[in-house]
């Protein structure tokens, strides 16, 4: 039987049909799906942050998957696994993370996942980006482990000419910088910028480099040595108790010498061990990251909407921020692999591929991080470095300044 | 020169309140011949117990430094009651086991009751330091040295010259026959145990005054083991001494030598003298010694 159609109804059907062609695409783009594996400590050291950190991470890749990725037909999938910051449960969790999740990316959190996949992730071929600032001795070439900030000195080393230049006058800036053994990377945060001054003598004179515990008993007679040496500043990047100890010392002197710190030992972490951020009126935290201050800036209103629709419960403080920027850095690297390679099989070497390939720009992380430019020499970008100062000013939290460049460092 | 003997000074009373975190390791030693390992965590006990009375109850110093010491002494009484009453006359080995595990477990429970949090420990001494001329020193080290020196003889009539303190010497010397002879074993070891609980107590007052309260803090109770064994285990009066040597050595070290060689070698030289003491002397400096005949 032969069917005989009006011409208009065979134009809607090949409209019909033309629609559909077109929409199919973008039907299996939508179907693609990655995991992501977020090493994570609920119940270690880091219990009472990781909540916080864990939300502005989550909420960036609900933000992603809603905006960006829809666009682009790709969600991103990610699971919690709880480490306790141990680098011996980091070891034993990832044959059965690699194998439950095949991650394009690992969304790491600090030392310990470091030490336990650095030799790995290499073999698997996953990269993994964290949070926190990067360290000189894993300052290596073709890294497979990834910071958006370069290491603790290269930071101090920007604060430091900052507050030079703010100085002014040509005599080098006095420094005297708090270490302690208990950790390589206390130690290593000293020995960069011990070497930064000795190779910029008009610079920087480090008047001394005090060891001490991670719970001093009492520095009263340190910080008199260093309030008579004619410190201009102090450079505290350990944690907050040696912080509060060295503040006390100071104010036991009557000195007044402005204490650098740094994210995880920053202002409200210190503030509030000192019984208030009054304490700490005129002292500093500098970092390759947004100051979560008072101020009204990009970040803060990117912020404001990871709170308002992707459910995002977490206070505005540089611990939220560390999160949001880990997030939003490891999305951009992504979104750049896939605009790339196209939304089909993905693998963990493209990603890591893309990051080398373009730069992930400060307005693609809403101003949470400066634009970062990585190269294969090192695991964290070593040009256009810049640093937030961030202060005390009445009572509270205010950016002192933003974008100021950092320094070159050697490495050591 | 005024700078010089300001550091000895200042390294004499960190050393005196390494003797008092010391003495906690001797008191609970001299009852039950056990070397407690968890000492530092019984100093962090202290410490949250002083800061949930102060800070989260808000009562007064006043207040809450008498009931924080009760609270203190009730912790080292059920410590000894759950954990050692049924090792007694079982080897000495088991009992410190015992506490390395406490150790592990005591650390756990303030991780999970309190969380890693630093937070800031109420100023029970004055901040402000005492100025003698060019001098200064910080008044929560000078309390904390009288009351150490205080301490130190009132435990030393005790042991030496009471009833009591007599019957725990018997009770570290044999469980059995200090059993036999019709002496409480459980109930000294339970005293020293609250004893050693109330002293750490009072050393986390003077340590933590004004700082800042973490889980980190129990390093001290590494800090005061070569105090107690440069002393001798045994010994109470020594532990001032043994202090304030450890303490100036540490303190001239930390200030002049650590400068000059860029390192640490402040928090390791009170160690290198624990070890050369005990090559040279065993038992410490004042320890007792054992003569046994065959």
């Amino acid at each position: 039987m032969i069917c005989k159609m009006k011409p208009g109804f065979r134009g809607l059907l090949a409209a019909g049909a033309v629609a559909l062609t077109a929409t199919m695409p973008m039907k299996a783009q939508a179907e693609e799906t990655y995991n992501l594996a977020l090493l994570s400590d609920f119940s270690g050291p880091y219990a009472d942050i990781m909540p916080v950190l864990a939300g502005g991470r989550e909420a960036v890749f609900k933000w992603w998957n809603a905006t960006q990725g829809k666009e682009l037909g790709v969600t991103l999938n990610y699971k919690n696994y709880e480490t306790r910051y141990d680098a011996a449960q980091v070891a034993s969790l990832w044959p059965g993370i690699k194998s439950e999740l095949n991650p394009i990316a690992v969304v790491g959190l600090g030392g310990p996942d470091v030490a336990a996949l650095s030799e790995r992730l290499p073999e698997d071929k996953i990269p993994m980006f964290m949070a926190t600032a990067a360290y000189g001795f894993a300052w290596k070439e073709d890294a497979w482990i990834f910071n958006p900030r370069p290491t603790y000195s290269h930071e101090s080393a920007g604060f430091l000419a900052w507050m030079k230049e703010q100085r002014g006058g040509d005599e080098p800036l006095k420094v005297a910088i708090m270490a302690s053994e208990a950790s390589p990377a206390y130690v290593d945060m000293a020995k960069g910028l011990e070497l930064y001054a000795e190779e910029n003598p008009d610079a920087l004179e480090v008047v001394e480099v005090i060891y001490t515990e991670v719970q001093p008993t009492d520095l009263t007679t340190q910080m008199r040595r260093v309030a008579r040496a004619g410190a201009e500043a102090l450079i505290v990047q350990t944690n907050t108790s040696i912080v509060v100890a060295a503040k006390r010392g100071l104010q036991a002197n009557g000195a007044d010498i402005p204490i650098m710190m740094s994210s995880h030992n920053g202002l409200p972490a210190s503030g509030g061990a000192l019984g208030g951020l009054d304490q700490l009126e005129g002292d500093f935290e500098a970092y390759g990251m947004a100051v979560a201050a008072e101020e009204d800036t990009p970040a803060r209103q990117f912020y404001q909407t990871l709170v308002a629709e992707y459910d995002l419960d977490a206070p505005w403080n540089v611990v939220t921020a560390m999160g949001v920027s880990q997030g939003l850095y490891t999305v951009t690297v992504i979104q750049h692999a896939i605009e790339e390679n196209g939304a089909e099989g993905l693998t963990g070497e493209m990603v890591r591929e893309a990051l080398f390939a373009k730069p992930i720009t400060t307005e693609e992380t809403h101003g949470f991080l400066p634009t970062l430019t990585f190269t294969p020499e090192a695991p964290f970008p070593l040009k256009g470095l810049k640093v937030n100062v961030g202060t005390v000013k009445d009572g509270k939290i205010t950016i002192e300044a933003t974008g100021v460049d950092v320094p070159d460092v050697h490495k050591w | 020169m005024v700078y010089f003997i300001n550091d000895i000074i200042t390294g004499a009373l960190i050393g005196l309140l390494y003797a008092l975190v010391a003495m906690g390791f001797v008191v609970i030693y001299r009852a039950s011949k056990v070397f407690n390992f968890a000492q530092g965590e019984l100093v962090i006990i202290g410490g949250f117990i002083v800061w949930f009375t102060t800070m989260q109850l808000g009562l007064s110093l006043w207040l809450s430094i008498p009931l924080s010491l009760v609270l203190a002494g009730l912790v080292g009484y059920a410590i000894e009651r759950i954990f050692l009453t049924k090792l007694i006359g079982e080897s000495v080995f088991s009992m410190v086991m015992v506490t390395v595990g406490l150790l592990i477990l005591l650390r756990g429970l303030v991780l999970l009751l309190f969380g890693p949090a630093v937070r800031p420990f109420p100023i029970i001494f004055p901040l402000k330091p005492l100025f003698l001329g060019d001098m200064l020193i910080p008044m929560n080290l000078l309390a904390g040295g009288i009351i150490t020196i205080v301490a130190a003889v009132g435990l030393s009539w005790f042991f030496n010259r009471t009833r009591s303190g007599l019957r725990m010497t018997a009770v570290a010397e044999d469980h059995v026959v200090a059993s036999s002879m019709g002496i409480s074993v459980k109930g000294s070891i339970a005293f020293a145990w609250v004893l050693g609980a109330i002293l750490s107590t009072i050393g986390a007052m003077i340590f933590l005054s004004g700082k800042s309260l973490t889980f980190l803090a129990s390093d001290i109770g590494f800090a005061a083991l070569p105090v107690a064994l440069f002393a001798g285990l045994e010994s109470i009066g020594g532990l001032i001494l043994a202090g304030v040597i450890i303490g100036v050595v540490q303190s001239l070290t930390t200030n002049y030598l650590d400068p000059m060689i860029g390192g640490s070698l402040g928090s390791v030289v009170p160690y290198i003298i624990m070890l050369a003491i005990l090559l040279i002397r065993p038992t410490g400096l004042f320890g007792w010694r054992t003569i046994e005949r065959v």
